[in-house]
C-alpha cells in the first residue's frame, strides 16, 4: 500500500470508444440516450469537417453542459463558412446560456465571421446586433474599431450603442473620440451613456482622470 | 528604439486599460500594487517591438492575428520558478479535504490515482509524494499512483533524476530535507530512491487529444501555471482533455493566480477552506 | 459597510455601477462573467448581487440559479439588469431566482432606490 507506481497512465477505459468511429456511427451516437456517448461523438467528429450543419443541429436541443462544449469545441476546430452560417441563427434562440456559448465559438472564427458583420450590425432587432457586437468585441480584426464606429455613428438603440462605446474603450483610437463626444447628445444626455463616453474616451487617450 | 529617445512612461489609465486585457486573457490579475513591476515589463517590450508608445504597442498587442506578443509578454510577466512546496496551501487543501472525500466514496481496493502536469523538473510531483507521506494520515490504507507529465523530455530525464540546488528545497522544513534527500558535492540534493520510483514519469502534449487518450481515471490533477500560456482555442482543448483525464467527481487544482473563469464552464467551483479548487461533475 | 458583487462583462458598465454604489458608501467588487462571479461569491460574503444577463462562460440566469443552490450564499438579494426587455426576460430572471429585473440602462437614483431596499441600509 501507500505510493505505488504504475506502468501505464490509465487505469482503464470509459469512454465509450468501442462503438464504431466511422462518420456514419458519430452521426448515429450523436443522437444517442448517453450523453457520454454522444459527447465522445461530438468531439470525434471533428475528424468529419462535413458534418458541421449536424453538429449545429445538435447543438441547438442538447441540453448536457459537456455534450455542447464538446460540441462547440469540434465545431471550433473545423471552422469556416459553413460553421458560421450554422451557428448564427443561434444567436436568436431563447435561450440565454446558448447565445453566449455561440458568440464565444463565433469570436474564434474571425476570417469565417468578418465577412458577415456588416449585415450583423445591420439586424434590425437591437438584441441581435449587441450581441454581434459582442462577437466583435474579441475578434482579432483590424476592420473592428471601424465597425464600432459607424455604429455609433447611426445605431438609434442605446443598448447597442454603449455595448460598442464599451469595446471602443479597448480598441478604439483618437479618430474615434469626436463621435464618442457627441453621442450622449443623441440620447437625451443619459446619465449612463455620459458615464461611458468619458470612460471610453479617458481610455482612449490614456489621460489620468 | 534609439538610445538616446525618452524612456515612454506609462499613465495610470494605460496601466488600467492594460491591466483589464490581460486579465481577460489570461485570468491573471494585477493589483495595483504591482504597478511598477508591470510597468517596468511593459516598457521594455514596446522598446524591444519598436512600437514607441504604449498605444502602438498594444494596437499590435490587440490585434496580431499570431498572438507572440501576447505570449512573449505572458512570459514576462509571469514568474515560472519552481521549487519544493510551492503553494503548499493547496497541498495542504489535498490532504485536508479533497482526499477526505475522494477517500469517502472509494473501496479499499480501488487506487487513489493522482497526475501532475506539467511536471516540469519533478518539483511538484515529489512534493505530492512527501506531503502525502507526512501529513495525510490515511496514505498507508490506500494504493496511491502517481504520474507525472511534461511535454518537454529533457525536463523529465532531469526530473527522474531528481537532483537539485540548495533553492529549489529552500522552503523544505530541514528533518525532511534530511529525511526524503541525500546531499551530494556541490550543494546538491538528491530525491531518495524510494521517491523516484515511485513517481511514473511521461511525455505528453495535453492539447493533443489523441495523445491524451491515455490518461483517465484521475482522481486529481495538478495543473499549475500551464493553461495561461495556451490561445483560446488550444484552452478548450485542453479543458476537454482534463475532463476526459478525471474521474466524475475527480479535482483539479490551477494555480495561484489562475481561474477556470476564464476558461470553461465544465467544472463545479468548489470552495474549501484552504482553497479554491474545480470538480468534474459526478 | 455593505458589499455588492457586480458582475457584467462590460468594463464600463461595471465600473457605472461602481461609481454610484461607491459614492453612496458601498463596498464593491467586480467580476466579468458569471462564473467569475460564482468563485467570487463562493470566496467572499456580500450583501448584494448584481447581475447581467447575457456573459460568456457563464450567462446571468444559469449564475442566479447556482447560487441559489448553494448554501453558504443562497440568500442574498439578487437585481438582474438587462437589456432585453421582453416579459418572457424578466419571467426567465424571476424564475432563476432573482428578486428583481431591471433594464437597461439603469438611472443612478433608480439603482440607488432598489439597492436600499434590498440591503436595508438606508444610506448617507
Amino acid at each position: 500500500m501507500s505510493l505505488v507506481k504504475k506502468n501505464h497512465a490509465s487505469s482503464g477505459n470509459a469512454d465509450h470508444r468501442h462503438l464504431p468511429r466511422d462518420r456514419a456511427g458519430l452521426l448515429r451516437q450523436l443522437q444517442d440516450a448517453s450523453p457520454d456517448i454522444r459527447r465522445w461523438a461530438a468531439l470525434d467528429l471533428a475528424a468529419f469537417p462535413d458534418t458541421a450543419e449536424a453538429l449545429c443541429a445538435r447543438l441547438e436541443q442538447e441540453t448536457g453542459l459537456p455534450v455542447r462544449e464538446a460540441l462547440l469545441t469540434t465545431l471550433i476546430k473545423i471552422g469556416g463558412n459553413a460553421v458560421v452560417k450554422g451557428l448564427m441563427p443561434l444567436l436568436r434562440s431563447e435561450d440565454a446560456t446558448l447565445r453566449n456559448e455561440v458568440i464565444e465559438a463565433l469570436q474564434q472564427l474571425p476570417e469565417a465571421v468578418s465577412p458577415y458583420m456588416e449585415t450583423m450590425l445591420r439586424d434590425p432587432d437591437p438584441d441581435y446586433r449587441i450581441f454581434s457586437i459582442n462577437v466583435l468585441a474579441n475578434l482579432r480584426h483590424p476592420q473592428a474599431p471601424a465597425w464600432l464606429q459607424a455604429v455609433i455613428e447611426r445605431d438609434a438603440d442605446i443598448n447597442v450603442c454603449a455595448s460598442a462605446v464599451d469595446v471602443l474603450a479597448e480598441v478604439g483610437g483618437p479618430e474615434t473620440v469626436p463621435v464618442l463626444t457627441g453621442l450622449p447628445g443623441r440620447f437625451d444626455n443619459d446619465p449612463f451613456m455620459q458615464f461611458c463616453v468619458q470612460a471610453t474616451i479617458r481610455r482612449i487617450q490614456g489621460h489620468d482622470a | 528604439m534609439n538610445p538616446s529617445e525618452p524612456t515612454p512612461a506609462i499613465s495610470a489609465e494605460e496601466f488600467r486599460k492594460f491591466r483589464d486585457f490581460f486579465y481577460r486573457k489570461t485570468g491573471i490579475h494585477f493589483e495595483d500594487t504591482k504597478r511598477y513591476f508591470v510597468d517596468k515589463r511593459l516598457i521594455e517590450r514596446i522598446q524591444a517591438t519598436d512600437s514607441d508608445n504604449f498605444r502602438n504597442y498594444f494596437v499590435m498587442l490587440r490585434f496580431q492575428a499570431s498572438g507572440e506578443e501576447l505570449q512573449a509578454l505572458i512570459n514576462l510577466m509571469t514568474v515560472n520558478e519552481t521549487y519544493f512546496f510551492r503553494e503548499e496551501y493547496q497541498f495542504r487543501c489535498l490532504v485536508n479535504s479533497i482526499l477526505p472525500e475522494i477517500a469517502q466514496r472509494k473501496g479499499r481496493d480501488e487506487p487513489i490515482r493522482i497526475w501532475s502536469v506539467p511536471s516540469s523538473s519533478g518539483e511538484e510531483p515529489y512534493s505530492l509524494a512527501i506531503y502525502l507521506l507526512e501529513h495525510w494520515p490515511r496514505v498507508d490504507e490506500y494504493d496511491i499512483e502517481l504520474v507525472a507529465s511534461d511535454i518537454d523530455t529533457s525536463i523529465l530525464e532531469k526530473a527522474r533524476q531528481g537532483c537539485y540546488d540548495k533553492r529549489a528545497v529552500s522552503h523544505l522544513p530541514e528533518p525532511l530535507l534530511r529525511k526524503y534527500f541525500s546531499a551530494l558535492p556541490n550543494v546538491q540534493y538528491q530525491i531518495s530512491d524510494d521517491l523516484r520510483h515511485s513517481v511514473e514519469f511521461t511525455q505528453v502534449n495535453i492539447t493533443d487529444l489523441s495523445q491524451m487518450r491515455g490518461y483517465r481515471d484521475f482522481d486529481v490533477v495538478f495543473c499549475r501555471n500551464l493553461l495561461i500560456y495556451f490561445d483560446d482555442t488550444s484552452r478548450r482543448v485542453a479543458a476537454e482533455a482534463l475532463f476526459n483525464a478525471l474521474r466524475p467527481g475527480g479535482f483539479i487544482c490551477l494555480g495561484h493566480s489562475e481561474s477556470m473563469s476564464r476558461i470553461t464552464p465544465l467544472f463545479k467551483v468548489r470552495k474549501f477552506p484552504e482553497a479554491i479548487v474545480y470538480q468534474k461533475p459526478r | 459597510m455593505k458589499r455588492v458583487l457586480v458582475i457584467d462583462d462590460a468594463t464600463t458598465v461595471r465600473l457605472y455601477y461602481r461609481q454610484i454604489l461607491e459614492a453612496q458608501g458601498f463596498a464593491v467588487e467586480e467580476a466579468g462573467n458569471g462564473y467569475e462571479g460564482l468563485e467570487k461569491a463562493l470566496a467572499g460574503q456580500f450583501d448584494l448581487y448584481v447581475v447581467d444577463v447575457n456573459m460568456p462562460k457563464m450567462d446571468g440566469y444559469t449564475l442566479v440559479r447556482t447560487i441559489r443552490q448553494e448554501p453558504a450564499i443562497c440568500a442574498g438579494p439578487v437585481i438582474m439588469i438587462s437589456t432585453e426587455t421582453q416579459p418572457q426576460d424578466a419571467n426567465a430572471a424571476y424564475l432563476a431566482g432573482a428578486n428583481l429585473y431591471l433594464h437597461k440602462p439603469v438611472r443612478p437614483d433608480t439603482l440607488m432606490l432598489y439597492v436600499r431596499l434590498l440591503t436595508g441600509e438606508r444610506g448617507s
